[in-house]
C-alpha cells in the first residue's frame, strides 16, 4: 500500500476518534480526489478488466465482459455497492482491500474521465498516414501490427479502439500503466488522430467459433 | 589455488618405475659414441655414481600406454549413468574425449559434437528438463568456460542440474607454448564459481572418483544446479598400470528436503480455513510426480492454481488452472501458497517502469503468505537472481514436490464434510470460469487472424492443428508468442513443456530445444521448438548438431526480425525524452537484409522451408516438416511473424 493511502486512513481514524471504529458505510466524502483515485484504480488492478481508462473490457465484447466504467452513471452509493457485492464474475472488493473513502476517490477519477474536454476527431485524419505513423512511432511494438494486443507486452487490444477519441488522446498523453507517454512534442494531436482513424479502420475479428483452428 | 602434484601417477614417476622394474631403459649406440662433455677436460672431476650415470643415459622413450587415467574416469562417468556428453572439442580434455569414444565405446555416454560451448551447456539444460538428470559437458577450463558462462548461469538461475568437466594444464612445465599457456589457468572454476553449486579440482584418480560422485549428488539435490570438476590434463593422460583399480563410490541420491511437520500443519490449517486460497506455482514439478501431487492438493482444496510456467506444473485445461485470472485472484486472496516461486515478490506486486519507478502490492491487507521452496536452502551473494525479499508468514525451506504429499494429507485431515461441500461449490465456479477464459482466449486469438506477417496466435494454432494427434513435447518457452500455446493448447503430460531459461540469457532457446529433443528421441516423441530469430543467431550451429546426430526436432521460426524486447526498451527511452520516437529500431532489429533461416538450416543439412508470410501457406508447410521429423530428422520452417 502506498504511503499516501496509509496516511489518509490514519487521518480518518483520528478524526472519528477511535482507530478501531468502523469506517462510514455508503457515506464517503462527497468529492473524492482524482489523482488518489487514479492510483487506487491501478493498485486494485481495475484496469486489467475494465481497461486502462475504464473503457470496458477490450477482450470479447460478450455479455460477460467487464463494462465501461469511465464516467459511470451509477451514483456513488450504487458504485460502492457494485464493488462490494458485484454481479457476474467480478470479484468482490471488501473494505479491507479498499475503504469507502478510497472508493470515492476512484469514483471521482472515473467521473473525471468523462469530464475531459471533448476533442473533435478532425475530418482530415488519414488512416493511411495513421498506419505509417502507427508503425513509425512504435505502437505496433506492444499492440501488434493490427492493434490486436499482447498479454506479454501488456499492450491491450486497440484495433479497433473501444474508447472515444478524447479518451484515446488523454491516455496516450498520460498513460496510467507501463505504456511510454507520447508527449505533444513527440507526436502531435493531428498525428494521433491519424493513428486513431487507422485503428478505427481495423476490422472486428471473425467470431472464433467460426474458425475451426480455434476450436481444437 | 596451488596445484598439488600427483605423486602416484605422475608420468615421470611412472617411467622411472617402469625403468627400474623392467629394465627397459637402455643406452643407444649413438649415445654411447657421444663423448661426455667432461671427458678430457677435468681429469680430477669426481666419478659419477652408477645411479646418476643411469639417469644421464639416453633412454628409449615410452610412447604408448595401454591405459590412462582418463580410462578410469570413464569408468566413473559410466557409473553415474550419463547417456551423452556434449562438447566442442578441446585439447585440455583430449585424453578424456579419446577414452570416452574408444575405451568407453562411445556409448553411455555417447559423444555429441557441439559447435559452441554455450550450446553444449544449454543442450544439457534442455535435456535435464525432460530427463530429470544431467548429461555430461566437457569444455576447456579457460576459453570453454568463458564461452559456456551464460548457459551455465541460465541453468543456475533455473535450478537445473548440469554436470561440467573442464580441462586444464596445471603444471607450467608441461604446457606446450604458446597456446597451452593461454589456455591454462590457476583456478579454472573461479570464473563460474558464483553461479555453480559446487566445484572441485581432483588431484588423483581416487579423488576424481569421490568428487565425481559427490558432484552428481550435489547437482541432483534440490535446489538443483550446475556443478564443475576441473581435471588436469596430466591426470587424464598419465598412464596407469593395467591392474590399477580404485573404488568408485556407489551413487545414492539424497532424499530431497521435506518441510517439517509443524510448519506443514500450519500451512494446511491456513489453506483449509481460507475463503479464497490461491496456489501459485513456478518450479514445483521436478518430475511427473510433482505434477500429480499438485493436482491432488488443488483438487482437495478446490483452490485455483496460477502457473508461472517455470516447469510443467499443472494441466492447462484443468478446471482449476486459473492462470488467466491471476490478477483478480491474487487481489482477492486471503491465503497464498507459493510453490518454488523464483520471484514471490513479483507475483504479488505490480511494478511501473516510468521515470519514477514505483511498485504496489496487488494483494489485499491481511493476506497470509506461505512459501515452500528449496531456494531458501542455498543462496549466493553476488548475482542477484534471488529476487526481492518477501516477508511470508510460513516459510518452509524445503522441496515443494517432496513436501506436497504431507501437506495434502494434512489438508485432508482438516476438511470437514461441511467444508467439503463448500469447497465443491468453489470448484464448480472455477470450472465455469476456466471455460470462459478459454473462450476469451480464442476470441482474442481471432484478431489479426489473417494478418501478414502472421500473428503469433495464428502461428500457434496452425502448429497445434498439426501436432495435437502426435505424442508431442514443446521444447521452447512460448512467452515471446504471448504465451499462445499455453492459452490455446491442451498440456497434460509432464514432458509437454520445459519451462523457461531461468536467467533470461538469449542464446538458450535453440540448443535447449535440441537437448530436450535428444532426451525425447528414445521415447519417440515429436519435439516442437518455436524458435526466436535473435536467439538462434547466437549459436546457429546447433542445427548442424541436430542434423549430424539425427535429433528429430520441429523448428518453427518466430521470425519477427528483431530483438523485439530491446526495441520496446529503446522506445521507452525515446518516448521518455520525447525525441526520435521513430528511431527505436536502430541497433535492435535484424533486418535489411532479413536473414534467410531456411537457407541457413539447409546449409547445415536440415530440411527447411520459408520464409512464409501468408498464413494460408503455413499449415501445409508444417505438415511436411512434421513428416520429416517423424522420420527422425530435424526440420525448420521460417515464418515471418508479428512481434509478439
Amino acid at each position: 500500500m502506498s504511503y499516501c493511502i496509509a496516511s489518509r486512513k490514519l487521518l480518518i481514524a483520528l478524526l472519528i476518534g477511535s482507530p478501531l471504529a468502523p469506517l462510514p458505510v455508503a457515506k464517503p466524502k462527497p468529492a473524492g480526489d482524482v489523482q488518489t483515485g487514479k492510483i487506487i484504480f491501478e493498485k486494485l488492478g481495475c484496469q486489467r478488466c475494465h481497461g486502462s481508462v475504464g473503457e470496458g473490457m477490450i477482450a470479447t465484447g460478450k455479455d460477460a465482459s467487464p463494462p465501461k466504467i469511465a464516467a459511470t452513471r451509477l451514483s456513488l452509493g450504487d458504485f460502492v455497492q457494485s464493488v462490494r457485492k458485484p454481479k457476474g464474475q467480478m470479484p468482490p472488493f471488501g473494505s479491507q482491500q479498499v475503504s469507502d473513502p478510497e472508493l470515492s476517490d476512484v469514483y471521482a477519477y472515473l467521473q473525471s474521465l468523462g469530464s475531459q474536454p471533448k476533442l473533435v476527431l478532425p475530418s482530415s485524419a488519414s488512416p493511411q498516414n495513421g498506419q505509417h505513423l502507427y508503425m513509425a512511432f512504435g505502437c505496433y511494438e506492444c499492440h501488434g501490427y493490427q492493434g490486436q494486443g499482447s498479454v506479454e507486452t501488456g499492450g491491450s487490444r486497440i484495433g479497433p479502439p473501444q474508447i472515444p477519441y478524447s479518451s484515446f488522446i488523454a491516455y496516450v498523453r498520460q498513460p496510467t500503466g507501463g505504456m511510454p507517454p507520447y508527449a505533444v512534442k513527440a507526436a502531435s494531436d493531428a498525428q494521433l488522430a491519424d493513428i486513431y482513424v487507422f485503428l478505427k479502420s481495423r476490422p472486428q475479428a471473425t467470431p472464433s467459433k467460426s474458425i475451426s483452428l480455434l476450436n481444437q | 589455488m596451488a596445484p598439488r602434484k600427483n605423486a602416484s601417477f605422475n608420468r615421470r614417476d611412472f617411467l622411472k618405475n617402469v625403468a627400474a622394474g623392467a629394465a627397459v631403459v637402455t643406452a643407444t649406440p649413438a649415445a654411447r659414441a657421444t663423448p661426455s662433455p667432461f671427458e678430457g677436460r677435468n681429469a680430477t672431476a669426481p666419478p659419477i655414481s652408477a645411479k646418476a650415470e643411469l639417469r644421464a643415459l639416453p633412454r628409449t622413450e615410452i610412447l604408448t600406454a595401454e591405459r590412462t587415467g582418463s580410462d578410469f574416469m570413464v569408468d566413473v562417468i559410466k557409473s553415474l549413468g550419463m547417456e551423452y556428453v556434449c562438447a566442442n572439442p578441446g585439447s585440455s580434455f583430449r585424453g578424456l574425449q579419446e577414452s570416452i569414444i574408444n575405451y568407453g565405446g562411445n556409448h553411455s555416454p555417447e559423444f555429441i559434437t557441439c559447435l559452441h560451448e554455450e550450446s553444449s551447456v544449454a543442450m544439457a539444460h534442455g535435456y535435464a528438463k525432460i530427463e530429470g538428470k544431467p548429461l555430461l559437458v566437457l569444455a576447456h577450463g579457460t576459453v570453454g568456460f568463458q564461452h559456456a558462462a551464460m548457459a551455465i548461469y541460465n541453468a543456475y538461475c533455473d535450478r537445473v542440474p548440469v554436470y561440467i568437466i573442464g580441462g586444464n594444464i596445471i603444471d607450467a612445465t608441461k604446457r606446450i607454448p604458446p597456446v597451452e599457456w593461454t589456455h591454462s589457468v590457476q583456478d579454472a572454476a573461479a570464473m563460474v564459481r558464483d553461479f555453480v553449486k559446487w566445484d572441485d579440482l581432483p588431484t588423483s584418480l581416487p579423488h576424481f572418483a569421490e568428487s565425481a560422485v559427490r558432484a552428481y549428488k550435489i547437482a541432483m539435490t534440490p535446489p538443483m544446479m550446475p556443478v564443475v570438476l576441473v581435471v588436469d590434463a596430466e591426470l587424464q593422460e598419465n598412464p596407469i598400470s593395467a591392474s590399477a583399480s580404485w573404488m568408485v563410490p556407489n551413487l545414492v541420491l539424497p532424499s530431497p528436503p521435506q518441510g517439517d511437520s509443524g510448519s506443514v500443519a500450519e500451512a494446511a490449517r491456513l489453506l483449509v480455513e481460507a475463503e479464497n486460497p490461491v496456489l501459485i506455482t513456478d518450479r514445483t514439478a521436478r518430475t511427473p510426480a510433482g505434477m500429480a501431487r499438485l493436482i491432488e492438493l488443488a483438487e482437495t482444496l478446490q483452490a485455483p492454481v496460477i502457473d508461472e510456467g517455470g516447469r510443467m506444473n499443472f494441466p492447462t485445461r484443468h478446471p482449476l488452472n486459473q492462470s488467466e485470472r491471476a490478477d483478480e485472484l491474487i487481489a482477492n486472496a486471503d491465503v497464498i501458497l507459493g510453490l518454488e516461486l523464483s520471484d514471490f515478490w513479483g507475483a504479488i506486486h505490480s511494478f511501473r517502469d516510468q521515470i519514477e519507478r514505483t511498485s504496489r502490492p496487488t494483494t489485499k491487507p491481511g493476506v497470509k503468505l506461505i512459501s515452500i521452496s528449496a531456494g531458501s536452502l542455498f543462496l549466493k551473494s553476488n548475482y542477484q537472481d534471488f529476487q526481492r525479499f518477501t516477508a511470508v508468514h510460513v516459510d518452509i525451506a524445503a522441496d515443494a514436490e517432496a513436501t506436497l504429499p504431507s501437506l495434502t494429507e494434512s489438508v485432508k485431515r482438516l476438511i470437514t464434510s461441511d467444508r467439503k461441500e463448500a469447497l465443491h461449490d468453489r470448484g464448480a465456479n472455477f470450472a465455469a470460469a476456466r471455460q470462459d477464459d478459454l473462450r476469451r482466449a480464442r476470441d482474442a486469438a481471432a484478431y489479426a487472424w489473417d494478418a501478414s506477417p502472421i500473428s503469433t496466435a495464428r502461428l500457434s494454432s496452425e502448429i497445434w492443428a498439426q501436432i495435437k494427434g502426435e505424442d508431442w513435447s514443446l521444447v521452447s518457452d512460448p512467452i515471446f508468442l504471448s504465451s499462445w500455446p499455453l492459452r490455446l493448447w491442451s498440456f497434460e503430460k509432464y514432458y509437454q513443456f520445459i519451462g523457461t531459461s531461468g536467467g533470461y540469457g538469449i542464446g538458450y532457446g535453440a540448443p535447449a530445444a535440441v537437448g530436450a529433443a535428444l532426451a525425447n528421441r528414445k521415447y519417440g516423441r515429436l519435439s516442437v521448438n518455436i524458435q526466436c530469430d535473435g536467439d538462434l543467431m547466437y549459436a546457429p550451429g546447433v542445427l548442424w548438431t541436430a542434423a549430424h546426430h539425427r535429433i528429430p526436432v520441429l523448428n518453427i521460426m518466430h521470425n519477427n526480425r528483431a530483438y523485439h524486447q530491446e526495441v520496446m526498451q529503446v522506445q521507452i527511452m525515446a518516448n521518455r525524452h520525447s525525441r526520435g520516437i521513430d528511431r527505436a529500431k536502430i541497433g535492435t532489429t535484424i533486418d535489411d537484409p532479413g536473414i534467410d533461416y531456411a537457407k541457413l538450416a539447409q546449409s547445415m543439412g536440415v530440411y527447411a522451408e520459408g520464409p512464409i508470410s501468408d498464413p494460408k501457406d503455413l499449415g501445409p508447410a508444417i505438415r511436411r516438416a512434421v513428416d520429416v521429423v517423424k522420420r527422425g530428422q530435424p526440420a525448420l520452417i521460417d515464418v515471418l511473424t508479428q512481434p509478439r
